[in-house]
């Protein structure tokens, strides 16, 4: 009896520290809430006074308020005629003002359910992964597999809610509103750094006050499937061998922190996203999608556990040579990628947060050419080595192809989209092979190589490929015109735009260097306080029963005989 | 009495009853078994990794007949099961002692 006691004993100890993490974090949020509270517009939860005459904007995305004229600026002059004109004409036609009203409400409700709808077929991006990387593994450990999937969900949305969103989102509207779902102005102040240098936000702890809002929990929803699938990705590289308990940490913290923080450079209006007006690089770090943010993200924090969690038992012979452990259920795998695949059709167009920005088609189409193209490209390079197209690498060619096309997909052409799958595709397939028989990462589902390495190839790509067509004043860069150019949108090396390449090189590198940085750190020491591994008899008989009690499939269990 | 033990191959376990349908047999016994014989297995690769199938696929097809039904039997399974290449399997013949109908207690050939 000793044993097991002390053995929970620990399990909860671990727990109630990552309670009490969360209860400090939540009681520091609401903390700064209270600091924050009054200054600033009101949040508005009934949806009633989201989306009025400002939010009415003309195809080109020219809005029909004019702003109010800044004495600052360079054009004052031409902007206080504007709004002046703008004044005397509504006080003639209150009607047109009323239907202009009602107009930009409409506006903004169909892009809450673009947003929406798009959000929850990202949400069903989860049930693609738990069967890809479930059917990736062996048949003892399929039940622990489906288990980390779920606990993965759950966890890490605590995590978001309390914590994560406010940390990246809290200040989205000083530099980066949505102005689509209404401009979330409560979200209005960073927690470290102002201005164009803001690296952590810091309202909506809780979703409460400032986060109360439908237009921000509009963006709530849209964001937290995001950060789920960062949190997905680190079950292909940690299964097979990763305590329970352990795992639920690592949730915490990707949900909590590690996604939080680098979002908030990039897409919560953060220093990153800045870069072109502070730095004059482009225009500003350009993710469209998260092909970074997301992936790269959730790729090389499952390198940093892989490596310290170590090979599964058997990986490496003593000669240090890999040894195979093939899928168990390739009906699984097949199926999960297309759920993926299905699923990226939210991922990438929901990504204009709005229905009325009609690049959706492109974006759509460019999707699904990169998944094709990458997939033929990991399948025919795999027949050319290998003799046979391997099922698990074709899939995985898809995914690289969607990871990598994930940042570029609204700045790029059909043609260049197809480019991008078949870079990916050779990447994906060097990368597993690289981190299998030269870096000795065991790595069971390959995430390090179809999120990391395509994720930071996706990035570099928008600098590369993007052919100005998209992105006018895309972070609040060349607005008027760029290059020269009215209507120059994001621009990559092979149009002529250097700046975009370096930035976008950058940060990428940038990316992998926290993600895999920041976990390591956390997780180097947590190890060294408490084995994250299950005993060596655990992990020989399959996860399934020591952790959790039950096998997947219950015709394998010897009770089962002689019932 | 003679028990015969057929080790062939999966695929080919239709053939071998539709032609035993027209012997002398009262019944037959098959299993799902894994084994391996002079090939000693064979390699695939998963991945980029070679990984070894050491025992592979097999049907055990089980009979008892009465002794001077034995060759028209193994003919029989041979002719459904031999492709002529390796891995066609082996059968095995073995005297048996005594046979019991459990629902009435009769023995010998008339309880097969």
């Amino acid at each position: 009896m000793r044993q097991p006691i002390a053995r929970h004993g620990l399990h909860r100890s671990l727990m109630q520290g990552a309670i009490t993490i969360l209860l400090l974090a939540g009681l520091f949020g609401v903390c700064s809430t209270l600091c924050f509270a009054d200054n600033g517009p009101k949040p508005d939860p009934a949806g009633i006074a989201t989306g009025d005459r400002t939010s009415v904007q003309d195809a080109a995305g020219n809005a029909l308020v004019p702003a109010t004229p800044d004495s600052t600026s360079p054009d004052f002059a031409a902007q206080k005629k504007a709004y002046d004109d703008f004044q005397a004409q509504t006080a003639k036609e209150p009607i047109a003002m009323k239907l202009a009203d009602s107009v930009g409400h409409v506006r903004v409700a169909t892009n809450f359910s673009w947003t929406l709808l798009t959000g929850y077929l990202v949400l069903f991006m989860q049930a693609g992964f738990a069967l890809l990387t479930c059917g990736l593994v062996r048949k003892k450990n399929a039940a622990h597999l489906m288990m980390l999937n779920f606990a993965a969900f759950v966890f890490a949305l605590l995590a978001y809610y309390a914590v994560g969103y406010a940390f990246q989102f809290g200040a989205v509207a000083i530099n980066a509103a949505p102005t689509n779902l209404g401009g979330t102005p409560t979200l209005n102040a960073f927690l470290l750094g102002h201005g164009s240098w803001g690296f952590l936000g810091g309202k909506g702890f809780f979703l409460s006050g400032p986060g109360y809002d439908a237009g921000s929990l509009c963006l709530t929803l849209f964001e937290f499937v995001f950060m789920e699938t960062a949190g997905y990705i680190i079950v292909g590289a940690v299964c097979e061998r990763i305590t329970f308990w352990s795992f639920i940490l690592c949730e915490l913290f990707i949900g909590g922190i590690l996604y939080p923080v680098f979002g908030c450079w990039v897409w919560g209006g953060g220093w990153m996203s800045q870069l072109g007006l502070t730095m004059h690089l482009g225009h500003g770090y350009v993710d469209f999608a998260g092909s970074t943010v997301v992936h790269a993200i959730g790729g090389f924090c499952a390198m940093a556990l892989a490596v310290i969690l170590g090979p599964r038992i058997g990986k490496y012979g003593p000669d240090g040579k890999p040894r195979a452990f093939p899928a168990h259920n390739i009906v699984f795998v097949v199926t999960g990628t297309f759920i993926l695949l299905f699923g990226w059709m939210g991922f990438n167009p929901g990504s204009t947060l709005g229905a009325t920005d009609l690049r959706i088609s492109v974006i759509a189409m460019n999707t699904n050419l990169a998944a094709v193209s990458g997939s033929a490209t990991a399948l025919l390079l795999w027949y050319l080595i290998f003799k046979k197209p391997d099922v698990t690498m074709a899939c995985n060619g898809m995914l690289a192809g969607l990871v990598a096309i994930t940042a570029p997909c609204a700045f790029v052409s059909p043609n260049s989209a197809v480019l991008i799958g078949v870079l990916a595709g050779l990447l994906v397939c060097g990368g597993v092979l690289f981190n299998e028989r030269i870096l000795k990462v065991d790595d069971p589902c390959g995430a390090v190589s179809v999120h990391g390495y395509c994720g930071w190839l996706g990035a570099v790509c928008v600098g590369i490929f993007a052919d100005g067509t998209y992105g006018s004043g895309w972070n609040g860069v060349g607005a008027a015109n760029y290059l020269g150019q009215a209507g120059q949108g994001v621009t990559g090396l092979l149009h002529g735009d250097l700046s975009q390449f370096e930035c976008q090189l950058l940060g990428a590198t940038l990316c992998a260097v926290w993600a895999f940085g920041a976990t390591y750190g956390v997780f180097w020491v947590l190890n060294k306080v408490k084995s994250m591994r299950v005993s060596p008899e655990s992990e020989l008989e399959g996860l399934d029963v020591p952790e959790f009690g039950m096998p997947a499939y219950p015709e394998d269990a010897t009770a089962s005989i002689i019932h | 009495m003679k028990r015969i033990d057929a080790v062939i191959r999966p695929e080919r376990l239709d053939q071998v009853k539709s032609l035993l349908s027209g012997c002398e047999i009262q019944g037959a016994t098959a299993a799902e078994v894994r084994g391996f014989g002079r090939q000693r297995g064979h390699t695939e690769m998963y991945r980029g990794t070679e990984y070894s199938v050491d025992f592979l696929p097999k049907i055990l097809l089980t009979i008892i007949a009465a002794d001077e039904h034995v060759q028209q039997i193994v003919d029989a399974i041979i002719k459904g099961s031999r492709t002529g290449k390796m891995g066609d399997g082996k059968i095995f013949v073995t005297p048996v002692d005594e046979a019991i109908r459990i629902r009435t207690g009769e023995r010998g050939p008339a309880a097969l």
